[in-house]
This record gives C-alpha cells, sequence and structure tokens, in this order.
C-alpha cells in the first residue's frame, strides 16, 4: 500500500487512526504490529514472510550478543554472524540477478536464472536492523527482550517502505514510553499533507515532464530541452522523497513519535558535502556511523581517509540498485567529496554564496544524470546533450514546456528553497495570534489536500521512486 | 572445567537464530521454485503462452483495447500480451505483462480486479456461465511476470505460463 493511495487516505489510515487512540495504552503497539503487517501485506503477499523472518532472526541474534556481552570473542563472533546474514539476505534479493547478468554478458554461453523481484522496502528495514545489531554489541544499547517492540520498530509502517532509516537508539525510548494528543495529531496530519501535496502535485508533474523529455532520443535534444529534462527529474526526486519522507515523519507524530527529518533543503547547499548533510540524511548517517567510523573515517592519513570515502560512496551508490549507473553516481559523489575536501574546498568557500550555489546545483544535476539513465551510454550521450553535444542550444518544444509549466517551476523552486516556508509564514503571521491566522493556516493545508487528492484521482498511478531502492 | 562448558552451551537465543536462519534457507528454495519469475525475455514466455491459446475464441488485441479495458499504458512495462474474445457475450481474455518495476505489479492487479468486478457487474443475472468463468479466473504474479485468464482453459492456460518460465 502506497501512502498517496485512495485506500490508504480513506480507509486505512482514518480506521487505523481511529482504532490506535481509543485503545487502551497497552494494546498500542500490539495494534500498530497488526496494521503494519497488513500494511505491508497488502502490497507484498508473498514477502511479508520475509519481513517477519528477518524480524525474528534479528531479535535472536540481539538477545544472543547481549548474553555473551561479557565474553567479547565469542559477541564478536555472533555479531559478525548477524551481519553476514543480513548482508547475504539483502544482496541476494537485490545483487543476484545483477551478478548473473553481469557474467552472461562477459561469457559465451547463457546461464539461465530464476528471477526474484526486489521485496519493497528490504534495504531500509535491513539497515535499521543492523543499525539495532550493531549498537547491542557495541553496547550503546541494551538488547530489546520485547519480541512485540522490536517487531513494531522495524515493521512500523510509517517509516517501513521507504524509509527514513531509523535507528533503534534513537527510537527505543519511544517504544515503551510515547506521548499522542491532538496537537501533536494536528503537526503530523498537517507534516503528512504537505508531503502528500509536494508528492502529488509537483512530484508527479515535474515527473511527467521528466518522462516525456527522457523519451526523446539524447543526441535530439537541444541544450535547453536537455537541462530542462534534468532539473525536471531533480524537482520529481526532491518531492518526490522528501514528500514521502514528510509524510512518514507526520504519521509517526500521528501515533506519538518523533523520527529525525530526512532532508533540509539539499538544494540551497554551498557544497557538495553541504549537499550531503540536508540530502537522505539518515542514510548518510547510517553510512557514517557502520561503515565510514569503522573504517577510520578521518582519523587517519589522507590516503586512507580518501579511500575510506570512496569506500563509503560506492556503496552507497550500490544501496541505491544494482546497476552500473547507481555505481558509478556513488563514485561521482566519492571522487567530489574527496576533492572538496582535499584539493579545491577551500577555494570554493571563498567564492561568493550564490556563485557556491551555482556550482553546488550544477554538480548535483550531472549527478542525477547517471541516477537517473538506464546506462552509462545514456548517461554520457544526455550529458553531451546538456553541453551542446546535441541538436542545438533550444528548440520550440522547450521554451513551450517552459512557458506552459512556469508556474509549476515557480512553485518547484519555492517549496526546494527556503523561500516558500518564509512566504507562508510571512503571510500568516500577518495575523498572528489571531483566529484569523488558524483560519488561514486550515484553510491553507485543507486546500493543499483537497488539490493532492484531486491530482491523485485523476493522475495515472504514481508509486514513489524510493520504492525500486 | 564444568563453569567453561555451561559458559560455552548455546543459549535459547542461539540456538533460535540458527533455526530462522534454515527457515529463510528453506523460504528463499520455496521462493525460487513457486514464485520466481524468469530471465527468459518476455518474446519466449509470450510464444509459449499464445501457443497454448484457442485462437479461434481468443483475438490478439492492441494497446488501446489495453488502456480501454484495464487503463494501462502498454508502454510503461517491458512487454505486454493481451488477448480477447471479439464476441460481446463472452469474457474469456488473457493477459500477460512483464513489469519494468516491481511496484508496477499492484497496479496492474488493482486494474485486474477492477475489470473482474466491472465484468461480474455487467454479466450478472443473465450469463450465469460466464459469471463462473469470472469466479475462476486465475492469476499469478512470478517475479516481474503478470498472468490473467478468464476462460473455460484457464487452468491449462496458467500452466502453459508456469511451464515457460
Amino acid at each position: 500500500m502506497v501512502f498517496s493511495s485512495i485506500t490508504f487516505l480513506f480507509l486505512f489510515l482514518p480506521v487505523v487512526l481511529a482504532v490506535y487512540y481509543i485503545a487502551p495504552e497497552k494494546y498500542k503497539n500490539i495494534i500498530l504490529l497488526i496494521s503494519s503487517i497488513i500494511f505491508y501485506a497488502w502490497g507484498e503477499p508473498v514477502y511479508v514472510v520475509l519481513m517477519i523472518l528477518s524480524i525474528l532472526l534479528n531479535y535472536f541474534c540481539g538477545l544472543d550478543i547481549g548474553s555473551k556481552a561479557e565474553d567479547p570473542v565469542r559477541a564478536k563472533r555472533s555479531v559478525i554472524f548477524a551481519v553476514v546474514v543480513n548482508i547475504l539476505i539483502l544482496g541476494f534479493f537485490k545483487y543476484y540477478g545483477f551478478l548473473l547478468d553481469m557474467l552472461n554478458s562477459i561469457l559465451p554461453g547463457e546461464i539461465p536464472y530464476r528471477e526474484l523481484s526486489l521485496p519493497i522496502g528490504i534495504s531500509f528495514y535491513t539497515f535499521q536492523s543492523l543499525s539495532y545489531i550493531i549498537d547491542v554489541y557495541r553496547k550503546k544499547v541494551k538488547p530489546q527482550n520485547s519480541l512485540l517492540l522490536y517487531a513494531v520498530y522495524i515493521s512500523m509502517f510509517p517509516q517501513l517502505i521507504a524509509g527514513p532509516i531509523v535507528r533503534y537508539i534513537d527510537i527505543e525510548e519511544q517504544l515503551t514510553n510515547r506521548k499522542t494528543s491532538a496537537v501533536r495529531l494536528g503537526q503530523g496530519a498537517a507534516l503528512f499533507i504537505r508531503g502528500l501535496a509536494k508528492k502529488a502535485v509537483i512530484a508527479n508533474m515535474t515527473g511527467e515532464i521528466f518522462q516525456q523529455i527522457s523519451d526523446m532520443q539524447a543526441s535530439q535534444m537541444t541544450v535547453l530541452m536537455a537541462w530542462l529534462g534534468c532539473i525536471s527529474y531533480a524537482f520529481q526526486i526532491y518531492f518526490d522523497f522528501s514528500g514521502y519522507s514528510d509524510m512518514a515523519l507526520g504519521l509517526g507524530r500521528m501515533f506519538g513519535f518523533e523520527f529525525r527529518k530526512n532532508f533540509d533543503y539539499p538544494y540551497i547547499s554551498r557544497s557538495i558535502t553541504e549537499f550531503w548533510r540536508r540530502w537522505h540524511i539518515s542514510l548518510s548517517t547510517w553510512f557514517r556511523e557502520y561503515v565510514y567510523i569503522p573504517l577510520g573515517g578521518n582519523r587517519c592519513s589522507a590516503a586512507r581517509n580518501m579511500v575510506n570515502l570512496m569506500i563509503v560512496w560506492t556503496l552507497t551508490g550500490m544501496w541505491h540498485g544494482a546497476a552500473w549507473n547507481f555505481i558509478v553516481w556513488g563514485v561521482y559523489y566519492g571522487v567530489l567529496l574527496v576533492m572538496e575536501k582535499y584539493v579545491w574546498g577551500a577555494s570554493v568557500d571563498q567564492l561568493p554564496s550564490p556563485v557556491r550555489r551555482i556550482y553546488s546545483l550544477v554538480l548535483i544535476l550531472i549527478g542525477w544524470v547517471f541516477f537517473f539513465s538506464p546506462s552509462i551510454g545514456y548517461a554520457l550521450r544526455y550529458l553531451a546533450a546538456m553541453f551542446g553535444g546535441g541538436a542545438g542550444i533550444a528548440d520550440k518544444g522547450a521554451w513551450f514546456i517552459l512557458f506552459s509549466h512556469w508556474l509549476l517551476y515557480l512553485l518547484a523552486v519555492l517549496g526546494s528553497t527556503t523561500l516558500g516556508y518564509r512566504l507562508i509564514r510571512g503571510l500568516t503571521e500577518v495575523w498572528n495570534g489571531s483566529r484569523a491566522r488558524t483560519a488561514a493556516v486550515l484553510i491553507l493545508y485543507f486546500g493543499m489536500f483537497f488539490v493532492a487528492v484531486a491530482f491523485l484521482v485523476t493522475g495515472d498511478y504514481n508509486p514513489f521512486l524510493y520504492f525500486r531502492f | 572445567m564444568t563453569e567453561e562448558i555451561r559458559k560455552n552451551r548455546p543459549g535459547i537465543s542461539e540456538i533460535a537464530k540458527y533455526i530462522v536462519s534454515v527457515l529463510i534457507i528453506i523460504y528463499v528454495v520455496l521462493l525460487l521454485l513457486f514464485a520466481s519469475g524468469s530471465s527468459k525475455p518476455f518474446e519466449d514466455v509470450a510464444a509459449a503462452v499464445s501457443g497454448s491459446l484457442d485462437t479461434e475464441t481468443l483475438t490478439r488485441m492492441d494497446d488501446r483495447m489495453l488502456k480501454r479495458n484495464f487503463g494501462l499504458n502498454s508502454a510503461d512495462y517491458d512487454g505486454v500480451m493481451y488477448y480477447a474474445s471479439t464476441s460481446s457475450m463472452s469474457v474469456e481474455e488473457v493477459l500477460l505483462i512483464r513489469v519494468d518495476s516491481r511496484d508496477q505489479i499492484q497496479q496492474i492487479s488493482d486494474a485486474i480486479d477492477e475489470r473482474i468486478d466491472a465484468r461480474m457487474d455487467a454479466f450478472e443475472g443473465y450469463a450465469p456461465d460466464q459469471v463462473r468463468l469470472l469466479e475462476d479466473a486465475q492469476q499469478s504474479v512470478r517475479g516481474r511476470y503478470v498472468f490473467f485468464a478468464v476462460s473455460s482453459r484457464a487452468t491449462e492456460y496458467r500452466n502453459a505460463f508456469d511451464t515457460s518460465l
């Protein structure tokens, strides 16, 4: 089930919320677990078994590591077992087809294989499980004795399918001690509506433009058309994923949880380093905590630090999918971060702020070309078109797209920078403290909700981009 | 010595984690046997399925009919094969789709459910034999393949699909 479906909005969520709020405190986690399993099984009736087995495995692994805490050798053996099994499961479902395709492309004959689809959300819940297992081993958290609470942590539907990757350490307390109230319900609903509008209106519309442009041959594109396509994709992926994250955070708050934010206006960054502090924050945090720092982080020689950065960013690329374009995308960011740290970072810092923003944006947009391309060859042809190697500078089609969608692009710019937030705040603060302000905010959010629903009802089915990771 | 043996004896959680690991292996084997798709090209699977069809009652339909009957755009998928009866009094049809990405499966399943409901509403009351065919419709998702058949020979078509993978 997806958050932006009519079934979820008008059936699943109202029913679950009503039952959750009516139920006594001691039953709330059970309700959350049952509803989360239904939510997942709705779209993945076969793979729900895998998720349950993964929960059981990591629950017992956590207890096992905890029971060996006094014996470092056995505890280490146990954590290695848990990490290896989790990575094997993720690797099997995510990369086995990719590896066999790769083998088939270099071998003279073809190895036929049984194709398995990727279980939705496996990358997210496996990373959550690993954070728990490793933190138990590091004695940062105690092993969770209650299977119910552990199962709620992994499976809770607000963050199950596409994150944010919630670390156990951040949520341990909230599993048993969280507060629901009318105010938090309202705040959560507002956040959810914001995310829904981002997804249903801006992401889906910019996605349609991108689809239209990417259907063209890259060699037939003018510079303007290629940049428009790339910018449209940049808006689509930002509003799609940050919209989903807003909905997840909003739903979490409705159920009494507080998750850390996953996005912080990444397109206003003044360097690539800053971009990765603002984009998919939960994933960058995970890699920093569980890969980069254990590898030695930056407390080592410059050469070793460069290697560490490249390892982390290659893995980040691979996490996104079993395809060469994602690996190249990860390596691209690894190289940029190394360069910023050791070559041109200090010089970039001296530049005026607007120039630094343009520098970051251009590099981010080039990165998205690798991300959305079906092959490296296509990415290179697309990049060539962006820099004049296509069919000229501008064409009527590109101007038509730009002028007929100027309002959409304006909304996208406002929404992806702090301008939009400041504008809404400025407008509503005219009536600060008065009932008129409350009424204005209510009208704004109800308006956003109805517009988003209208777009969902009339538009094509359009799931979230990050479901495939 | 006894204390050492006791300390090294596996606890319940250790035994349980090995049992769950074995269960995961069994589950993956079952998935590969009964729920997996195939790396075979769409054309091979489609040829095997279409070869089993009764082409006297079923005719290959174009993308426009897929859009009209299911609301699906064939360009969104890796491959589409759609056969249906040209008679307005028959509900027989066979649909085979290879999705581009897993998240499209839900959309197709929903479209199939809606199609069945709409056809049931249309035929209920005056064509009970056709309603029975709809009730016995065969649906299967194997890897990236989605198969749907409404026919008196639906099980046979389904078997042809399963063996083609």
